[in-house]
């Protein structure tokens, strides 16, 4: 059982982590090159014009005066309307539209990390130093060391342009477009963001398999390095598990390899393997950023390099600091899990 | 069982789950995309247009954004279009008759002509929209703080006053002479807007936003979908429409922000038309049986400006000269971008009435330039050039044309130290602030007039007495001052010859009027002229390539567009 005490306290440190980010982020956007006016009034624009909208937007100001309003809005996540990739739109909505995108193509490839990734790890420590060990270690290290910018062109460019297998951009089929809202019982309910859940909640099932379809390639470039990373660990845990004595013992004892590895030493092996996936997470949801750019996915990810581009302040500030805040949520979960299954972490 | 049967049995299993997920991946993935479509109107199929950005709003007057105004022409007109793939002759639209005198410009408007929530079209939807985008006592203004630039520009600097008394005549008052106004009607930021539209908002300023996102106007496509999950919009045909076409069902335009990615998506038939391509996708386009690369002269220059404000060295025109000598521009526009340019010799495109037929491009010539740089007395220098980073049409290779002109400068002694900024805004910042010693810019054409070429680049917009004597430039704090001309310049000859042009009626004396003023552009080398870029764009072999028509200047033209729907 994990004490409140212990959650309490964790929960207290994600504040001064989130108004570390929040400083951070306001710092390097406003110290960094480039006026968001600037890009709202165009090149055409003349000085007085962009002085106007300088005023409007508060650029003008003091930058403390910035600064403290920022953080005053912040607090309670409140960043204003986007100034400029979602104009007039506030920034809460526009990231609740784009983060479910980016969460089921993080999912997606976690599922491909563990799906491949255990196999081939747990393959690898059973045929140590055989040739299958030696294939699946360069290929782990051929995976942890490809960025996700060359794999993903190349993929795209082999199995898409010239084998035609899969759709090389966006989640789903061009012309497919889905309803707003979906029945229950004759109630009317909010879809939930995913299009994979949110074509089966409209029974539509064309719609559904092309959004599988659609997120195969893409979930496989980001998931071949969380693959990489999980079968390595999983590798080396296996390793150091089957030989410690109780394996040993159930062996003498006769039971079968298979029984061995798979009841006794693949359960204790995976508790490391689990720290990983938690902590793999955020890297998966940062891995998102560029997949989602290369394939044409409209996530949170893409939508943050644009507003990056574009200086949407706004936008920039509300994004980075929602990924702080599901990063270290994530790893406060891990932590949870982790103190619930060994309470010394606690200590 | 040995340890090894364990192992086999996991990899084979392993093996088992990969080959039955690349088979559902093998036969659920080969589908293509773009067979949609149909519905109410009777027509068929779906036109899907892949491009590289996704905004949210869809007002003409609140964006300078090529990417918006895809879109927007397809769901508005203007009073005045430009000609399809005409490179910017004038054609009816939603007036039948036009004519410009003196101050006044005469309109007689379409009728029978409804707006897509079945309003009827009048000269009062055209006044509301100018009253909108420019004037503050308006009920309805949308706000200087909304609207975009092209607000003064299209309207605002030059009417005086609308009569919209009659249905269907308009009259604007001018300000003053001004050849390229009903240019500036077939703008894309002219486009009119619906009255009852505008006018169903609560008040000016912020309410006007949403127009954006559910904008009404009579074109051939009804907006129907903005989907921001998937960054697409859905245009619906409009039956009614006035014109020709449209011909297909449903446009959609979806994002793809990756070039080659984008091409991909017309090479595997997920999309039928794309833009803005870099020259690693024309490749992936040339190479393919299924997409082909259709171009068109574009009306638009690549230029180095050189900062004389800032560099006392750049106002001699012998150094000027010297360094457009030096810069093997051919090799640029062969090389860097793979002939898909033209090699610019001065600041109009080809296409565009008054470029000057005459001129040639500076030849690369060190030699020459080291005799120039003698005559005037300069030793080759060290100097500043900034530039920026990601491909724009007119230059898709800043950074290698910028290590281009580095290497050719230092082969006769310059040290060149480029200097690249990672957005184009940081970029535009610097350079109206005049920090630059040289710097990479250009231009796409507004209405395909030389004045938005030559008056808006070159002329400081001071008035005249502003410019000393004996002086060919001005500081950046003369009042009036212009920092789209980037190189400070301010040639007295010059500018009296392009405003005389701009209020020139007679088309034959006001080109031969800008074909003077190029002469003296291309002779006093304010800028080094790099290149002409041609328009691109791949379409998918599924549409009818005689139907489609690529254009320099408005567009793109999708109602005439028919596609093979199997």
């Amino acid at each position: 059982m994990v004490s409140k005490r212990f959650l309490l306290k964790r929960l207290l440190l994600l504040v001064p982590v989130l108004f570390g980010v929040a400083t951070l982020v306001f710092a390097i956007l406003h110290l960094a090159p480039g006026d968001p006016a600037r890009i709202i009034v165009g090149q055409r624009a003349s000085a007085e014009q962009l002085q106007q909208v300088r005023t409007e937007l508060g650029l003008n100001d003091p930058l403390w005066v910035q600064y403290v309003r920022f953080l005053t809005d912040a607090a309670t996540f409140q960043f204003g309307d986007s100034y400029q990739i979602a104009k007039g739109t506030p920034v809460r909505e526009v990231v609740s539209e784009t983060l479910p995108v980016t969460i089921e193509l993080a999912l997606f490839g976690q599922f491909f990390g563990l799906a491949l990734g255990i196999p081939l790890g747990v393959v690898s420590a059973v045929k140590q130093d055989t040739l299958t060990d030696h294939a699946t270690r360069i290929g782990a290290l051929t995976g942890i060391s490809v960025p996700i910018y060359w794999s993903g062109p190349l993929l795209i460019l082999f199995l898409s342009t010239y084998l035609g297998w899969f759709p090389a951009s966006g989640r789903i089929g061009a012309t497919i477009f889905l309803d707003n809202s979906w029945q229950l019982l004759g109630t009317e309910l909010p879809l939930t963001g995913l299009v994979t859940v949110d074509t089966l909640l409209l029974g539509n099932v064309d719609a559904f398999l092309s959004a599988v379809t659609h997120l195969l390639l893409p979930s496989l470039v980001i998931g071949i390095y969380s693959m990489a990373l999980i079968s390595r660990m999983m590798r080396s845990s296996m390793l150091e598990v089957i030989r410690q004595d109780y394996i040993r013992t159930a062996r003498a004892k006769g039971q079968g390899a298979r029984i061995t590895v798979l009841k006794h030493g693949f359960r204790n092996a995976l508790i490391p393997v689990v720290t990983v996936v938690g902590i793999q997470f955020g890297s998966l949801l940062g891995g998102a950023v560029l997949t989602e750019t290369v394939f044409g996915i409209a996530g949170i990810g893409t939508m943050l390099v644009e507003a990056i581009g574009a200086t949407d302040y706004p936008l920039v500030q509300g994004t980075v600091l929602t990924f702080a805040l599901l990063f270290t949520l994530v790893n406060l979960g891990v932590d949870v899990t982790y103190s619930y299954l060994d309470p010394r972490i606690e200590q | 069982m040995s340890r090894d049967d364990t192992s086999r049995r996991e990899f084979l299993k392993a093996v088992g789950g990969a080959a039955a997920t690349g088979t559902v991946a093998a036969t659920a993935g080969c589908t293509s995309d773009i067979s949609g479509g149909g519905g109410e109107s009777g027509l068929s199929g779906t036109l899907v247009y892949a491009r590289g950005d996704h905004p949210a709003n869809y007002d003409p007057q609140q964006t300078t954004s090529g990417e918006v105004a895809k879109v927007t022409n397809q769901v508005f007109d203007s009073l005045i279009r430009f000609e399809a793939g005409s490179g910017g002759t004038l054609a009816d639209s939603l007036a039948t008759d036009y004519s410009l005198e003196g101050t006044t410009a005469t309109l007689t408007l379409r009728e029978d002509v409804t707006f897509h929530d079945g309003e009827e079209f009048t000269a009062a939807d055209a006044k509301a929209t100018v009253d909108r985008f420019t004037d503050e006592e308006y009920d309805f203004y949308l706000g200087g703080e909304n609207r975009s630039g092209y607000g003064p520009f299209t309207f605002g600097d030059w009417v005086e006053s609308i009569d919209a008394s009659s249905d269907y005549e308009l009259t604007f008052e001018l300000t003053q002479q001004y050849a390229p106004f009903l240019r500036n009607l077939a703008m894309f930021a002219a486009a009119i807007l619906s009255k009852s539209q505008i006018e169903s908002f609560e008040g000016s300023g912020e309410p006007q936003v949403a127009l954006g996102e559910e904008p009404i106007g009579t074109g051939p496509f009804e907006f129907a979908e903005l989907d921001n999950e998937n960054n697409r919009v859905r245009l619906e045909a409009n039956t009614e429409y006035w014109g020709d076409g449209p011909n297909v069902a449903e446009v959609v335009f979806r994002e793809i922000t990756e070039n080659s990615t984008r091409a991909s998506s017309v090479i595997n038939g997920e999309s039928h038309i794309t833009d803005n391509l870099d020259s690693q996708s024309f490749q992936q386009l040339q190479d393919n049986d299924s997409a082909e690369l259709v171009s068109k002269n574009g009306i638009n220059v690549g230029y180095m400006a050189f900062n004389m404000e800032r560099r006392e060295e750049f106002r001699s025109q012998a150094v000027r000269q010297a360094v457009s000598h030096a810069v093997d521009t051919q090799a640029i526009v062969d090389d860097i971008y793979q002939g898909f340019a033209a090699n610019a010799d001065q600041p109009l495109p080809p296409d565009v009435a008054g470029h000057n037929e005459e001129i040639e491009p500076y030849p690369t010539d060190k030699d020459e330039a080291e005799s120039l740089l003698e005559e005037a007395g300069v030793e080759p220098f060290e100097f500043e050039l900034a530039t920026f980073s990601n491909p724009r049409g007119y230059n898709p290779s800043p950074i290698q044309t910028a290590n281009q002109v580095k290497s050719d400068l230092e082969e006769i002694g310059f040290t060149v130290n480029v200097n690249q900024f990672s957005t184009f805004s940081s970029y535009l910042d610097y350079t109206d602030q005049g920090k630059h010693d040289a710097c990479f810019l250009g231009w796409y054409t507004d209405n395909a007039d030389p004045d938005n070429f030559l008056y808006v680049l070159l002329d400081p917009k001071v008035p005249m007495d502003a410019v000393p004597d004996g002086q060919d430039w001005v500081s950046r704090d003369t009042e009036g001052y212009s920092t789209l001309n980037a190189a400070g310049w301010a040639n007295t000859e010059y500018m009296e010859t392009v405003r005389e042009a701009q209020a020139t009626y007679d088309s034959g004396t006001r080109e031969e009027l800008y074909k003077e003023a190029s002469q003296i552009a291309h002779d006093e080398a304010p800028w080094v002229f790099l290149d002409y870029a041609q328009t691109l764009r791949g379409i998918h072999q599924s549409v009818n390539s005689d139907t489609f028509t690529v254009s320099s200047v408005g567009g793109p033209y999708l109602e005439t567009v028919e596609i093979d729907s199997e």
